[in-house]
């Protein structure tokens, strides 16, 4: 087996390296927003103040396992000024081996309209964004028949 | 190996990056919660943080300059201090601050409603006390401050407990419950807490309005059927009187989840009650305005405005009703104004009276003499904004 294959099928069977959220500006969000190449994009919003939230991004975590062509990435409304805060809360809830992002924006209302006008800034709110261009969203905490019905 | 060197650079910049945003100002680094009153007097009284610490400060020229500043609590605790969960004030009859604020505990979501007092027109106040006689380590908090017509200060708040209570029982539970309590002694003491509802919302303001019989009467959102996140109407008796607590919006809204979106309530003279509250419905963020008949549907409803609005408050005086909410647009945040002079059968259009490019605390809505004017703090600079058009 080659070096480089044996390496490729070692990052599969291992959780992806827990790491400390990234910042999420304005000039951020059209990235965020983009189509995947392919399969599905899943933006999980959360904040700590939700007693809601660590549960959605459990259930769409457990989701994705059995989905390899999700892509999915949590989103805390929080500062990344907290994320030392946020990423013990990940570890706590067992799914910090998902690509993290915080808000870095004084107005963090601006983010939530840029991300998503529909939405009032209830959370968890979850975005579904297909590589056709086709999106929808939920708020409140999904379970596996809500999350199959919002990927259709 | 070609590749790993590429991603080097790539890691650095993303590296580089995030250290240059600690060095930005964040707008959850300092807090911009806030409350504001007017006394008789037409002194202009502002409750906001400084750190640890809340502070207390009097305007007498419509909030340009503060002449008096005052630390509530000189020993430092942790405060929420943002949103829907902000330091309050409320003027007692005899000239006395009444303040109160919600102290973070050790655990996620969890809080102890705090309360200090000032005899003698600022200069001092009392060492805080927790109101509530539970002193779990759970949430009490979202606090929400009145003063009724003979005085007695009235606090109502969050509290899981009874959530709590359930747990060990393993019976279901949504959401919390609201409690209240009071003080008759000029919060020299306050009455074992009661409770209002059990299965209400975790995380939107209580709001408080006065009766025209002086009583304080509470408009929260509550927890219907499975998740149906509406709201209450209450009247808060001081004593043992009956509790009747309705539904008063039949919005149908079901979320699992934190709408983090409080009502606001203003009851007229006659006693019709105003309102406006926040749901999505049909797929769209709404505030709406209505006038409350607890147990029935409101009636004079209508969509106060949609897309990028939260955070309304409104204030009535004999017939004229004010509405103010958060309006985000992709140039920024505006504060917007919808007024009714026929006791709010009709609202004029949307109208902007002020913009920032900033964030701010949530707008509260204040009357002196028969004017309304908006308190609002863009990036913590307080300002008060008139409602009347320029002519």
């Amino acid at each position: 087996m080659k070096p480089l294959v044996a390496l490729a099928m070692l990052s599969l069977a291992l959780p992806a390296h827990a790491a400390a959220p990234t910042a999420l500006g304005i000039a951020d969000v059209p990235a965020l927003l983009a189509p995947p190449a392919k399969g599905t994009k899943i933006v999980a919003l959360w904040a700590l103040d939700c007693a809601y939230c660590e549960q959605n991004l459990s259930a769409l975590r457990a989701w994705q396992r059995n989905h390899a062509d999700v892509d999915l990435v949590f989103v805390a409304t929080d500062s990344i000024t907290q994320a030392d805060t946020l990423e013990k809360r990940l570890h706590a809830a067992n799914v910090d081996d998902v690509p993290s992002r915080a808000y870095a924006e004084r107005t963090p209302d601006r983010i939530n309209f840029l991300i998503d006008q529909t939405w009032g800034g209830e959370t968890p709110r979850t975005l579904v964004i297909h590589a056709d261009g086709r999106r929808r969203a939920a708020s409140g905490a999904l379970d596996e028949g809500r999350i199959a019905k919002l990927l259709l | 190996m070609r590749r790993a060197l590429l991603l080097v650079p790539l890691l650095f910049a993303a590296t580089a990056h995030a250290d240059d945003m600690h060095g930005m100002a964040m707008g959850h680094e300092a807090p911009l919660g806030f409350d504001a009153t007017f006394d008789g007097s037409g002194h202009l009284w502002v409750v906001d943080t400084l750190g640890e610490h809340v502070r207390v400060r009097r305007s007498d020229d419509m909030g340009r300059a503060f002449t008096q500043s005052t630390i509530v609590n000189p020993v430092g605790e942790p405060i929420y201090a943002e949103g829907e969960n902000r330091p309050k004030i409320a003027l007692g009859p005899q000239g006395d601050l009444y303040v109160t604020w919600s102290q973070p505990r050790k655990t996620p979501w969890s809080g102890f409603v705090r309360f200090s007092r000032s005899l003698d027109g600022g200069t001092h106040f009392d060492t805080p006390v927790t109101v509530h006689t539970d002193r779990a380590d759970i949430t009490h908090r979202f606090d929400s401050l009145a003063v009724d017509g003979k005085g007695n200060i009235v606090v109502a708040w969050i509290d899981k407990r009874d959530l709590e209570a359930a747990k060990v029982t393993n019976k279901p539970y949504l959401g919390a419950a609201t409690y209240y309590s009071w003080s008759s002694d000029r919060g020299e003491h306050f009455a074992p807490e009661r409770k209002i509802v059990d299965q209400s919302c975790e995380c939107c303001r209580i709001a408080l309005a006065r009766a025209p019989d002086g009583g304080i009467d509470a408009f929260f959102r509550a927890i219907y059927g499975d998740n149906i996140r509406d709201h209450a109407f209450t009247s808060l008796p001081i004593g043992t009187g009956t509790l009747k607590v309705e539904r008063a919006t039949f919005t149908q809204w079901h979320i699992e989840g934190c709408p983090n979106h409080g009502p606001s309530l203003a009851i007229d003279a006659k006693g019709t009650k105003h309102a406006v509250w926040f749901a999505v419905t049909d797929g769209k963020p709404t505030i709406s305005y209505g006038q409350l008949v607890p147990g029935k549907a409101p009636i004079h409803t209508f969509p106060v405005a949609t897309l990028g609005a939260s955070h309304a408050d409104l204030a009535v005086d004999g017939r004229h009703v004010w509405i103010v909410w958060h309006q985000m647009t992709e140039k920024g945040l505006d504060l917007m104004l919808r007024e009714s002079t026929d006791g709010g059968l009709h609202f004029s259009e949307p109208r902007q009276i002020a913009h920032t490019d900033g964030a701010s605390g949530w707008p509260r809505l204040l009357i002196h003499d028969h004017r309304a004017f908006v308190a609002w703090n863009p990036d913590g600079q307080f300002r008060l904004v008139p409602t009347e058009a320029l002519q």
